[in-house]
């Protein structure tokens, strides 16, 4: 973890809080609600006090026949009411406040979706690693309880310490100025010095677990490697050793949070007592009376309630912080393919493209990539473009082949601008791409790319991602295409049937075709098709290659494979070779 | 309660039980520092009582009463000490648990070793782990100690007050019988919620994960900004359909806070009525100052433990879900007898020049299910050879590889390596760990030095990686090696294996994943190897590989079909 403490604290959280802005309503509401909670609390304890004492001086009074009157009904009635309030507001709080919560979550989640919609090919690629995946959506979960945990609570303890002081100011302003005193002393206390003891282990929590992830899933997947070598036991004991940190750590937070739970009691007896040896002082002096001098240590007690939720929200700040940072970065992250000031569009028919003078290189840059040690070497190792120049003509049908890490996947996230080159111009119908809107851009250029994605939906959904108005009869076409659909229609849910977590319910070599089905529902007039009979056996390969010939007529299309093997219809082929084109051959 | 702690450990209950054996002494110290700070609290609420009294009732002056306030200051502070200590035990129970059950898991999973968990996603394995073996954090250090405070302290409480007032005693006693029915409310509320909930927020969670490894797709579609609005009405969604199961959840524990409030009301209004002398009937006009607020202040006390478990109850319930999963991770066959990794330097290794002395005689394996895989075989390898396996797939290669691996034993038969030394592994997919290169070749010498480790890379070819890098060895990879090519990132493995001084090297199809060219600075690379006298037995379908070999021995079905065939190139 970098010791990070550029921004000031403050802004770290006002983009967040800046967000929970737009539903203050609910938010004043859902602090009011909790505050009236503690107010009945308070209330149901000090008036049930007040009211004893009453009825034990009246009592005694009666007992040596005094005519005395007491009114024994509204105070009833008030604690009735207290009971009641309590549990009806403790009911509603907790229920519009986790609504408010998930409304936040919702908030929260698109509107980082919409940060990451905005980035480039490169930056979502990295975003791809699982553990990044899992600290993002635990981070937005840390985010989302903001409210509930870090705002709510200490203001509505913080107005309920105060209410107990406006109360006892009626009767003894004097006890009230020393129990807001030290009421407040333990509320800073709560807040700002149980956040600044765990800031710096809650900050480490995150990462220290995340190291102990990598670890112990690096130690399953050596097994074979580490019985072999003999060195097991040393792995293990390097995951020991980081389990140790970060159990130094959770102990160290543990005892903190521990600590602050006993400040909650301590603070609020010794308050209590304050009140009632301040309070005795003026009943001896027959400034007070009897039942209110029971009312201020029981009112004071009840402010337990109040400042028991803030040690362990509060304990764990610095985990919030760090969060926030790291979805700061993510926010601030820029992508590099921005769109032009003023876009025009592709043009209609098959475009004609070409590559001028094209090269690639990766910047060092790491926008958000977190606390941990980022592959800094890609810069150095991953082979990038190196003054590539080629053209296809409208129409035409060009095979790209090369080794995998040769760069033509690159050449196909330049031509649908997920990158941008770092020299030379790509050009669609002799404009360059940077010039076009990319929503008219990608309308034009249909890409299938290596990796297959689909999503957790049905398969009609996962198709019509291609064409949204397609008709059923549309899709039966493609899937025809693609020789699925006699599979398709022996599903007993057809084009309906769900389609598992990341298509995890079909073979890879379906999962690559229903892909290709998706990319041609889209009758885009240029297609790039990245290895699209990959994971297929040969017949399925000839019977496809066949009926894409007749699909792909009047489009302009470029083949990046291995070699140019059942490509329908190629014209010429183009080799790469370490990211330089090698031969071309008409 | 106690009836049903004796379960068997085949339920999560009995095993989350069971590994609380171990800690017995902190959870006793967290309970019994719990139990403290609830006698101080009563100790408490009665001084604070006598105090009022004396000064109302008795008229005491005040100056009589500071050894009260003393005593009064004391017990808060012992009560301030007792939860701190509490709460410390806890976590350190709890610490101690989950740092023993993740020793233990890793030594099974150790012990079913990797053919065992060949076929299942490790990766999701290892982190299943570690955030089910954390999720059991709330139920020792919190859970646990607060279900012996609820038997307790309840009842300390129940019986002051009834020696102050029985019928006071009695309201409490109402409710009483009431506990256990609480008990179930707050339970099934909380079942319900982690069982509806859990499943609804991973779906949730999943969408937007699915959404977001897919955003390149989604992007390339013009789909992406529509995607956002589905993101936004798929957590709305969730949301309008959880705060329906929430409404219901949470009347549990409004109806113990219903309980909790009534009782202190009842209470007041009893012990105001009684001591105006409205109430006649048993002890109510025995009731004084004293009495009658202790009363009132130990009523919410009397509550307090349950409303702290209820708060503590979902620790419960994600306990028992990690627990469900722990169990299954724990029901994997072991495929090895128990691998205990012995914590000190296992890796001193007799460094040989020599390569190993294999021998087999009539060795099969056989599975469970599949019956016999492997044998009978009866092979003799000499020290320095090279053997190439082929054959089809499943004929039995890999099999007979991790017999010599020792990663299984033979159902009959012997086998015999001499000498017992570290054996050298590669197979087709290169495993490479977080960290620098240097940190990636020590895993197979830890002790190897900065000069050892170069002279291993370049011995595979990756010298000119090396010098190109600024940070040399340092140089970190990224997660599975991101920034290595295939062939770079097999060849550093294969830098591992000249590290180790092994003298047997056992390669699993080592060039399969590679393309030609990858493959031809493999094959290289391993002529190197082969020519420094090590033993080297290799599975393969490459020509380029069996041309290395001293022997080319074909398996079929799990025997040997032709004996020692020469390969024309003899060493």
């Amino acid at each position: 973890m970098k010791p990070d403490n550029k921004g000031s604290f403050l802004s770290d959280f006002a983009p967040w809080l800046r967000q929970l802005r737009q539903r203050q309503g609910r938010l004043w509401l859902g602090a009011l609600l909790m505050l009236l909670t503690l107010a009945a609390a308070i209330g149901l304890l000090a008036l049930s006090g007040w009211f004893i004492t009453t009825t034990a001086i009246a009592g005694s009074l009666l007992a040596v026949g005094a005519a005395v009157s007491v009114d024994i009904y509204r105070p009833g009635g008030g604690i009735r009411f207290f009971a009641v309030t309590r549990t009806v507001a403790r009911y509603g709080e907790r229920l519009y406040n986790h609504d408010t919560v998930l409304r936040l979550l919702a908030d929260l989640r698109a509107g980082l979706f919409a940060v990451l919609t905005r980035l480039d090919g490169r930056s979502l690629g990295r975003l791809r690693a699982a553990e990044w995946l899992n600290r993002l959506t635990a981070d937005i979960d840390t985010l989302d309880s903001l409210y509930l945990r870090l705002l709510a609570p200490p203001l509505a303890s913080l107005l309920a310490v105060c209410g107990i002081a406006l109360l006892l100011w009626f009767f003894a302003p004097s006890v009230a100025v020393t129990v807001l005193m030290t009421l407040l002393l333990a509320w800073l206390w709560l807040v700002l010095g149980q956040a600044c003891l765990g800031m710096a282990a809650s900050r480490r929590r995150v990462a220290a677990l995340d190291r102990l992830r990598s670890s112990t899933i690096e130690q399953l997947q050596g097994l074979a490697e580490l019985r072999c070598y003999r060195t097991l036991g040393m792995h293990r004991q390097t995951l020991l050793a980081q389990e140790q940190e970060l159990y130094r750590d959770q102990r160290r937070l543990g005892r903190l949070q521990a600590l602050g739970n006993a400040v909650v009691g301590l603070g609020v007896s010794l308050t209590a007592v304050l009140a009632l040896w301040l309070g005795a002082g003026l009943y001896t002096a027959n400034t007070l009376s009897g039942p209110l001098l029971v009312l201020m240590p029981l009112a004071v007690l009840a402010a337990n309630e109040a400042l028991a939720l803030l040690p362990p929200a509060f304990t764990q700040l610095g985990a919030t912080r760090a969060a926030a940072q790291r979805l700061n970065r993510l926010v601030a992250s820029r992508s590099d393919t921005q769109e032009a000031e003023n876009p025009i569009g592709p043009g209609k028919g098959a475009p004609g493209i070409a590559l001028e003078g094209v090269s690639l290189r990766y910047s060092n840059a790491n926008r958000f990539d977190g606390d941990h040690g980022s592959p800094a070497t890609q810069s150095l190792l991953v082979p990038a473009l190196d003054d590539v120049s080629f053209s296809i003509a409208p129409g035409e049908r060009v095979a790209l082949v090369g080794a995998s890490g040769s760069g033509k996947s690159s050449v196909a996230q330049l031509l649908v601008r997920l990158i941008d080159p770092s020299a030379g111009r790509v050009c669609l119908n002799g404009r360059d791409v940077r010039e076009l809107s990319l929503s008219g851009l990608r309308g034009c250029v249909g890409y299938l790319t290596q990796q297959t994605e689909l999503f957790h939906a049905s398969l009609a959904t996962n198709l019509r991602i291609g064409n949204l108005q397609a008709e059923d009869d549309m899709l039966w076409q493609v899937l025809e295409v693609v020789d699925l659909h006699d599979w398709a229609r022996e599903l007993p849910l057809g084009l309906a049937t769900w389609v598992g977590e990341s298509g995890r319910q079909l073979s890879g070599g379906q999962a690559r075709r229903i892909a290709l089905a998706r990319v041609l529902l889209t009758q885009a007039d240029m297609m790039i098709l990245d290895e699209p009979f990959a994971g297929l056996d040969e017949a399925t390969i000839k019977r496809i290659a066949l009926r894409l010939d007749a699909r792909l007529k009047g489009r302009t299309v470029l083949y990046l494979n291995h070699d140019n093997r059942y490509l329908p219809g190629v014209s010429r082929t183009l080799s790469l070779h370490s990211g330089r084109i090698v031969f071309g051959t008409e | 309660m106690r009836a049903t702690r004796k379960q068997d450990i085949s339920t999560p209950r009995g095993w989350l039980n069971a590994q609380a054996q171990d800690v017995k002494a902190w959870l006793a110290l967290a309970a019994g520092l719990g139990i403290l700070a609830g006698l101080m609290t009563v100790i408490q609420m009665g001084a604070l009582a006598w105090i009022i009294a004396q000064l109302i009732s008795a008229e005491t002056p005040l100056k009589q009463l500071s050894g009260a306030f003393g005593l009064l200051l004391l017990v808060i502070a012992v009560r301030a000490l007792a939860q701190w200590g509490q709460e410390s035990a806890g976590v350190e129970a709890s610490l101690r648990v989950r740092s023993k059950v993740r020793t233990y898991l890793l030594d099974h999973l150790a012990a079913v070793g990797p053919v065992g968990l060949s076929g299942r996603h490790t990766a999701g394995l290892g982190g299943q782990l570690v955030e089910q073996v954390e999720a059991l954090d709330g139920y020792y250090a919190r859970f646990l100690p607060q279900m012996r405070l609820v038997l307790v302290l309840p009842l300390v409480i129940l019986a002051l007050v009834l020696w102050l007032d029985w019928l006071a005693a009695i309201f409490l006693l109402l409710s009483a019988p009431l506990i256990p029915l609480f008990m179930a409310l707050v339970g099934m509320g909380a079942e319900r919620l982690n069982q509806q909930q859990f499943v609804a927020v991973t779906r949730l969670a999943g969408h937007f994960l699915d959404r977001v490894r897919g955003l390149t797709t989604l992007q390339l579609f013009n789909r992406a900004d529509a995607s956002i609005d589905e993101v936004f009405s798929a957590a709305d969604d969730y949301r309008r359909r959880s705060m329906r199961t929430l409404k219901l959840a949470f009347l549990s524990s409004a109806v113990l806070e219903f309980f909790a409030s009534v009782a202190i009301a009842v209470i007041a209004i009893y012990v105001g009525f009684g001591l105006l002398g409205y109430i006649s009937y048993g002890p109510a006009d025995e009731l004084t100052l004293f009495s009658g607020l202790l009363i009132l202040l130990l009523a919410p006390e009397f509550f307090q433990p349950l409303r702290t478990l209820a708060q503590h109850y979902h620790d419960r319930a994600a306990a028992l879900g990690a627990a469900d999963g722990l169990m299954k991770m724990l029901e994997l066959p072991v495929s090895t007898p128990v691998f205990t990794p012995d914590l000190a330097q296992e890796s001193s290794t007799q460094s040989s020049e020599a390569g190993a002395c294999i021998r087999l005689w009539e060795a099969c394996v056989t599975y469970p299910q599949r019956g016999r895989v492997l044998g009978p075989i009866a092979l003799s390898i000499a020290p320095g050879e090279c053997i190439a396996l082929v054959g089809p797939s499943g004929s039995g290669k890999s099999t007979l590889l991790q017999l010599l691996a020792g990663f299984i034993k033979p159902a009959q038969g012997r086998i015999e390596i001499t000498p017992e030394a570290q054996i050298a592994w590669m197979d087709q997919r290169p495993w490479l760990v977080h960290g620098s290169l240097a940190d990636n070749l020590r895993l197979a010498a830890p002790d190897a030095s900065d000069a050892q480790l170069l002279e291993a890379m370049a011995q595979a070819d990756l010298e000119e990686l090396v010098s190109a890098l600024p940070d040399g060895l340092n140089t970190r990879l990224g997660e599975r090696g991101l920034g290595l090519s295939g062939g770079q990132a097999q060849r550093l493995a294969l830098a591992r294996v000249f590290l180790s001084e092994a003298p047997l090297v056992l390669l699993d199809e080592p060039t399969a994943s590679l393309d030609a060219d990858s493959e031809a600075e493999v094959v290289i690379a391993l002529k190197r190897l082969v020519a420094q006298g090590r033993t080297v037995v290799i599975a393969t379908h490459h020509p380029a590989l069996m041309a290395l070999a001293d022997r080319v021995l074909r398996l079929e079905r799990g025997t040997f079909s032709q004996h020692g065939t020469l390969s024309n190139e003899t060493r």
